[in-house]
């Protein structure tokens, strides 16, 4: 669902779902993102589950809505049913915890089964503050990441670090995907689509052939 | 839409969708009408509608939809048993307030069934998962995730039993309006709905950190976990508290009475091997002192006792009893 809005002046809506192991702090993450807090003693935030962001990027405005998501070992069979329609993942690993970093491994194979190449992927190392004690190697990690098409981020909710790169990264990635898909419809080449109502939107300032420009496709 | 009532399901939610499809694109490009007013007009639209169609697209005959409200309501029945610690809730309902927010969340997802407007629908769903949100922040003291709210969400669902709950998910599914469904909070809370739904119908022991020994003793009723006093009034504990009582002592009953029947049990062969005992016994007697008969000596010598009382003839006829007439 990239449409909404006017032909000219649109904005974009993004679906982002959070996957990631019970401790490996995607909490932390999202409400370090939305709200610029860390552990914060007076709760003024009833939750942490579903959260919006409004952005400008490049003049285009995008409202975020990020999906938390149960990371529980009993719930993983529910995940398609979360992760359905979204345009991007945030795989969320603890960088002292390799069992948490299998966990990533498990859904992006998942992802990528369900969801094939349309949706834009970020596997993200939390708690780089616990250095010292970090059992996945970057190596591993960014290795892994590009061999699945995915970028790879380092982030620390406690020192708010890499957190809006992150996001922001993501977004302009999504909105790449989606102006791709776009103009694929507007060829008339009727693809398979996110979005089964088949919204129809006339894009007017003819953005030329540079499909494959960095989006998240092209592994 | 009278002429449609042959239409299945899918067909049907495929005619409305399209209807608000092509109706927005209008509203978008025609009247060039801004985002918030365009929403708010499908809104209207989707209140008129659906109240108008209700009565014929909700549960409708060509599907198994109520096939499956009454299966997911047994299913939910035979899960009476789940406890708060089984699904890891992060909800302590000793707390009045909270408790009182379960009970809030528990009302609204049951409430959900009397609306008629899928967005109506959606914003029972939405209020109740709020409800859940203040029961686990006022427990936890820190802002709820989707690992503490999903859980809890379970919880309700299994406490209150929603009446015809797959046919208001696969109604909403249908014909609500998809933008609203896709990414919005009442979509997530929604989606959450879904998926302990989905979580419901599969669970089994190993989903609630059990045996399957246990599961099976816990399905079939043989067993019941020792519940916490979690009730809401004080009334409802007293009533608890007298239910285990006579529980125990109904089980204490049963092993009594299983001890009388050993011991009947036990008198009963006692008695068989008496009764044998005692044959053997007489049978080994006999066995060992055949019945001889001796040949007579001499006839008389048996009466001669009598033979000497001559004076018998002479002694008075018995007397007969005479009755008086007083």
């Amino acid at each position: 669902m990239a449409a909404g809005g006017g032909a000219g002046n649109k904005t974009y809506s993004f679906k982002v779902v959070l996957l990631g192991e019970g401790c490996v702090g995607k909490t932390s993450l999202v409400l370090r993102y939305c709200e610029n807090k860390f552990n914060d003693k007076h709760i003024t935030t009833l939750q942490a589950s579903f959260l919006t962001k409004k952005l400008n990027i490049t003049g285009k405005r995008v409202n975020l809505a990020i999906w938390d998501t149960a990371g529980q070992e009993r719930f993983h069979a529910l995940g398609p049913i979360y992760y359905r329609d979204s345009n991007g993942a945030i795989l969320v690993y603890d960088i002292t915890d390799e069992d948490s970093f299998q966990k990533v491994k498990n859904w992006v194979k998942e992802l990528r089964k369900m969801l094939g190449n349309e949706i834009c992927l970020c596997i993200v190392g939390n708690k780089v503050d616990l250095e010292k004690e970090r059992h996945v190697s970057v190596e591993e990690a960014e290795g892994y990441a590009e061999s699945v098409g995915a970028k790879h981020y380092h982030t620390s909710a406690k020192l708010n670090k890499g957190i809006e790169e992150l996001f922001l990264d993501l977004c302009k990635r999504m909105m790449e995907t989606a102006q791709a898909e776009e103009r694929a419809k507007g060829n008339g080449a009727s693809q398979s689509t996110t979005s089964r109502r088949g919204v129809q939107i006339v894009d007017d300032d003819p953005q030329a052939a540079t499909a494959a420009g960095g989006c998240c496709s092209s592994a | 839409m009278a002429y449609k009532r042959d239409l299945g399901a899918d067909e049907l939610s495929e005619c409305v969708q399209d209807f608000y499809q092509n109706l927005s694109d209008r509203l978008h490009t025609h009247f060039k009408g801004s985002s918030e007013r365009v929403e708010s007009v499908m809104d209207e639209v989707e209140r008129y509608m659906m109240t108008r169609l209700y009565e014929e697209v909700f549960c409708p005959e060509t599907t198994d939809d109520e096939k499956k409200d009454l299966a997911i309501q047994k299913r939910i029945r035979a899960l009476h048993w789940v406890t708060i610690e089984m699904l890891c809730v992060p909800v302590d309902e000793e707390i009045p307030e909270v408790s009182d927010n379960v009970v809030k969340a528990i009302t609204d997802v049951i409430e959900m069934d009397s609306k008629r407007v899928p967005r109506d629908k959606l914003t029972c769903i939405t209020r109740c998962s709020k409800h859940i949100f203040n029961a686990i922040n006022t427990t936890k003291k820190e802002a709820a995730s989707a690992d503490d709210f999903l859980p809890t969400l379970i919880y309700i669902v299994l406490k209150a039993n929603p009446p015809r709950l797959q046919s208001n998910i696969q109604y909403i599914t249908r014909f609500c309006n998809p933008s609203r469904l896709m990414s919005g909070e009442d979509g997530y809370y929604f989606t959450n709905l879904c998926c302990a739904v989905a979580f419901i119908e599969k669970l089994d022991g190993q989903s609630l950190n059990l045996s399957v020994e246990e599961f099976e003793l816990y399905m079939s009723g043989q067993v019941s976990p020792q519940r916490p006093q979690a009730a809401t009034s004080p009334a409802c504990s007293a009533a608890f508290s007298q239910m285990n009582e006579s529980l125990d002592l109904l089980t204490g009953l049963g092993v009594r009475q299983e001890r009388v029947m050993e011991g009947a049990r036990r008198l009963e062969s006692d008695l068989i091997d008496w009764r044998d005992g005692v044959e053997h016994k007489v049978q080994d007697v006999l066995e060992r002192f055949p019945l001889e008969m001796h040949p007579a000596a001499s006839p008389t010598a048996s009466s001669a006792i009598d033979a000497d009382n001559v004076e018998n003839d002479h002694l008075p006829s018995p007397l007969q009893p005479q009755l008086f007439a007083g």
